[in-house]
């Protein structure tokens, strides 16, 4: 648990105050009352009163905006001026009556003064321009500001006192959760995003479910097995029954597993469904799946696929029907999304009674709403935000980030010149300053403790820019190379600081590197150009994230030909088949085990770290962040 | 008023034809011109939806194959000729339909009428609260040019139109959410809902037109009548309110009206999504991160209108005081 700490309102004002000052401070300094002066100097110059009336309105307009001191001295002399004018205006008016000359010579004056503000009006335009260059000396003090209120954040005062009380009561019967953006549907098999699992996990279940430590266990099966290579038998718990009241059985299972592999069903869940040919009842309360080959992966693709009942059809995207703890309340589109608890759960009652999901699009309002009381738990909070939540908790996701290489690309080619860059990279470092310690070096592999096919031998690169020097000289290249690196932004947190670094960690051992930025969905389009082919990316940022927790999930990125690999190693490539189709779990570890170790030498991408999902929460609300993204609402409680 | 038939003299004929004309035919007029814009607008979306980036990949998973994406290309009649969708895409808007949200399985047109009243609600809120601050206080700081209150509503309103108008609401949800707890932070939900968003708009869009009105008195008030009507000894009062106030109302009105077609042009959209209002913004936002073309398109193609008719509206009310201050 983090520290705990809120702004105060007097604190508040005083950044309104700082922001004000440092606002009319920037507005003084840029020139403005020098301008307002000779401006005003002008007009005096032109002796006519009518006109030195006109540039005091004008002087004035340019001393309110500017605020200088200066310039109000001058609009004070220019008012005197303007008072004698109107004097003299009073007595031609006054004088009119007798004079015919001295009608003449008022009208005169009038016309005069007409000129006067046509003038005036245009130098008020000059100085509407001179307010423009204000604003933008005020967004810099705005910069400068954010700058003055993040370190404030880092070290809060010692005498802040207490948070007013918001007023709003703390419910305990409901958890009220912040998701950035709202589902597609709420059709479980559909959708796989996290802002959508907030909802469907609490809701539909699987066969399978993974328990803490991401173990795959007993869900809706009890049993599970292999009949041959190609077919496997679950054995379905008894006594379920679907919100609707409907039975969960052979025929419902069986129809799930079959609407999601179907042709034409759109779903997020794609790589979930591969090489399932089917299922079908054997007996009451047991179904058979079979596989178009031995498929190692079934078990967790199998708790992947979320039960619905018998015959469903699109009406469960609006009106989700499941066998999970919480149900289905209502859908206000936009705003919310609600359950409550199921009394019918076949497994233990959850402690809070019902669910709220509400979309809060902007990190920083999410907050907002934290600290008010209004929402219990916000998914995915930045480091820095962390000071200012009520409580805090992270845990290592299984994300990570990397650079790969196109080692198509003849400079990257060699396996020596890979690892020296990766030895050039002090990973400890981004981890602790742009990731602010919520990260960790990765050993080198896309995979962690936990995860099958880890290999626990296997070190991440030291830091070691001489080494990497010396490795270049010794692969013949002492002059370095040009090489571009690639990073999205928008994408990733904090990739394109963590890019920055990276650029000149790897300039520092004699690398000429271009920092290329990317709008993500031409990143992606670029990405997606094989490494042989014109126009491919020689290094570019990416961030894997398994959550399979088994070493299949990484098959794409490095194989020979895969959809993101620009590598290919025929070991590594026959390693990863073995474990894609080797039905014993045993024989699937060593092989991937191997294919990482083989990665090492033959680097695929400069391995960077591990990060850390942060979620912000109530005070009250005792919740252990799972490592598999999930988020069960039955396993929170308020203390 | 002679210097006003000195200055149509000087407009080519075919001006002081316009200038002349009725109001039906103002209409009309507007009205094609409108409509042209509008053809503009749509067909800009498109161009700009199939040159930025490729739908198809946006839609697939991260690390789909090659041929996943071509058959989610084909599943959305991506694979047609350019000219055959632009033509298509045409037809269909003419008869309604605006395609079918690939994010929310459900007519673009559906997202965007359940979106639409929130954003109207939010963004008349909010212009009204901008015009009544703008104009009483530009009013009152203009018809005293130099008073304290001058000086200090001068500063506050470059200030509030000098900061970004999603980082106002964000200090305003910190300050009246988190430390007062008098209004919620975010959502549509209730009366209360309305004040932060609402008051973001008021300051900020307040801001420029109390500059504007503020001008516009000053510079009426230095004008040769005003002289000769305070020097007759009519009080300050009935000057300001009878004279002054009126010849200005032609600004006024066509300042606030800007100032809302400039909150559907954009500004709101910054807004709704720092407070989370169901509206629009929002929802063009989050169609646009997904590539939800349908939604996209039908929500900027309804904004437009939006500007289209205010535009219109402005016009005429100019148009009509105009009128009423000729008659008099």
């Amino acid at each position: 648990m983090k520290k705990t700490h809120k702004r105060a309102v007097p604190w508040l004002m005083a950044s309104i105050i700082v922001v004000f000052g440092l606002l009319a401070a920037s507005c003084a300094s840029d020139g403005d009352a020098d301008a307002a002066l000779i401006e005003a100097r002008g007009a005096q110059a032109s002796a006519e009163a009518a006109a030195a009336a006109a540039a005091a309105a004008d002087t004035r307009a340019v001393a309110a905006d500017s605020r200088a001191a200066a310039a109000e001295a001058a609009a004070e002399e220019a008012e005197s001026a303007a008072k004698l004018a109107q004097a003299t205006a009073q007595e031609a008016v006054a004088a009119a009556a007798g004079n015919v000359d001295e009608i003449a010579a008022a009208q005169q004056a009038v016309r005069d003064a007409e000129e006067a503000l046509a003038d005036a009006s245009r130098r008020a335009t000059a100085a509407e321009d001179q307010a423009a260059a204000a604003q933008a000396a005020a967004a810099e003090a705005q910069a400068a500001l954010e700058e003055v209120l993040a370190s404030q954040a880092a070290a809060p005062p010692p005498a802040a006192p207490e948070p007013a009380d918001t007023g709003m009561a703390m419910n305990t019967d409901e958890i009220v959760i912040a998701i950035t953006t709202e589902p597609n549907t709420l059709d479980a098999q559909k959708v796989v995003d996290r802002a959508s699992r907030v909802f469907t996990g609490n809701v539909f279940e699987s066969l399978l479910v993974r328990d803490k430590d991401a173990k795959l266990t007993a869900g809706l099966a009890t049993d599970w097995g292999n009949v041959d290579e190609t077919t496997w038998e679950f054995t379905l718990r008894d006594g379920v029954t679907f919100h609707d009241g409907s039975p969960f059985n052979a025929a419902s299972a069986a129809y799930s597993i079959n609407r999601i592999i179907g042709e034409d069903f759109e779903t997020q869940r794609g790589s979930y469904v591969n090489n399932i040919v089917g299922a079908e009842p054997a007996g009451d309360n047991k179904i058979n799946v079979t596989t178009d080959g031995p498929n190692a992966i079934l078990l967790l693709q199998v708790a992947q696929i979320p039960m619905v009942p018998d015959g469903a059809g699109d009406e469960i995207g609006e009106s989700p029907v499941g066998t999970g703890p919480y149900r289905f309340v209502a859908w206000e589109r936009g705003q919310s999304i609600s359950a409550e608890i199921n009394p019918d759960y076949w497994g233990d009652a959850p402690s809070i009674a019902s669910l709220v999901l509400r979309v809060i699009p902007d990190a920083q309002t999410a907050l907002a709403a934290l600290q008010s009381g209004e929402v219990n738990l916000v998914l995915d909070i930045l480091p820095e935000q962390v000071p200012l939540a009520p409580k805090a908790v992270s845990v290592a996701a299984t994300e990570y980030s990397y650079i790969a290489f196109n080692t198509y690309k003849e400079v990257l080619s060699l396996p020596e010149v890979r690892i020296a860059m990766n030895m050039a990279i002090d990973k400890e470092l981004i981890a602790e300053t742009i990731y602010e310690g919520y990260a960790r070096p990765n050993q080198a592999q896309h995979l962690s403790p936990g995860s099958l096919g880890f290999n626990p031998d296997i070190e991440a690169f030291p830091y070691d820019p001489e080494g990497a020097k010396e490795l270049l000289v010794a692969a013949g290249y002492p002059e370095g190379f040009t090489v571009t690196l690639n990073i999205p932004i928008g994408r990733y947190p904090r990739a394109e600081e963590a890019g920055r670094i990276i650029a000149q960690q790897l300039r520092d051992i004699g690398l000429d590197v271009d920092f290329r930025l990317w709008e993500w969905n031409e990143y992606r389009s670029a990405g997606r150009i094989p490494g042989t082919e014109e126009g491919a990316l020689d290094l570019k940022f990416g961030w894997n994230s398994n959550e399979w927790f088994d070493g299949a999930r990484t098959r794409s990125h490095v194989t020979c030909g895969a959809s993101s690999s620009k590598i290919c190693d025929e070991y590594v490539t026959e390693q990863f088949e073995i474990g894609g189709t080797n039905v014993d779990q045993e024989v699937r570890a060593e092989a991937y085990r191997n294919a990482w170790a083989r990665l090492h030498e033959n680097p695929h991408a400069i391995y960077l770290l591990q990060q850390d999902l942060i979620y912000g929460m109530s005070s009250n609300l005792e919740w252990e962040p799972r490592l598999d993204d999930e988020y069960y609402v039955s396993e929170m409680s308020y203390s | 008023m002679s210097s006003t038939d000195n200055k149509e003299s000087v407009l080519p004929a075919r001006r002081r034809a316009r200038a002349g004309e009725g109001i039906g035919v103002l209409l009309l007029r507007r009205l094609r011109d409108g409509i042209i814009t509008l053809l503009l607008v749509v067909a800009v979306i498109f161009v700009l939806a199939h040159v930025v980036g490729d739908p198809a990949l946006v839609f697939s998973p991260v690390d789909a194959s090659d041929e996943e994406v071509e058959r989610i290309a084909r599943a959305f009649g991506l694979d047609r000729p350019f000219w055959e969708r632009f033509g298509s895409y045409f037809a269909d808007i003419f008869t309604g339909d605006f395609g079918e949200s690939w994010w929310q399985n459900r007519p673009a047109l559906a997202a965007v009428a359940e979106a639409l009243p929130n954003t109207i609600y939010l963004t008349l809120a909010g212009i009204a609260g901008a015009a009544l601050t703008g104009i009483v206080g530009g009013v009152f700081a203009g018809s005293r040019p130099g008073s304290l209150f001058d000086r200090g509503s001068n500063f506050f309103s470059i200030s509030a139109l000098s900061v970004p108008n999603f980082w106002l609401g964000l200090l305003f949800i910190v300050i009246f959410s988190v430390q007062l707890g008098w209004f919620p932070t975010s959502g549509m939900f209730g009366v209360s809902s309305i004040v932060l968003p609402a008051l973001t708009i008021a300051v900020v869009h307040g801001g420029r037109v109390f500059q504007l009105v503020r001008s516009a008195t000053v510079e009426e008030m230095s004008k040769p009548y005003v002289r000769v009507a305070r020097s007759k000894g009519f009080p300050h009062r009935m000057v300001l309110w009878r004279h002054v106030l009126r010849n200005t109302g032609l600004t006024t009105a066509t300042i606030a009206g800007w100032e809302y077609v400039r909150l559907w042009g954009g500004a709101v959209f910054a807004i709704e999504w720092v407070f989370a209002w169901p509206g629009i913004g929002t929802l063009t936002i989050n169609a646009a991160e997904r590539q939800d073309f349908f939604v996209l398109q039908a929500a900027v193609i309804i904004a437009g209108v939006f500007v289209i008719v205010s535009n219109l509206v402005v016009d005429l009310l100019y148009r009509v005081i105009d009128n009423r201050i000729k008659s008099s």
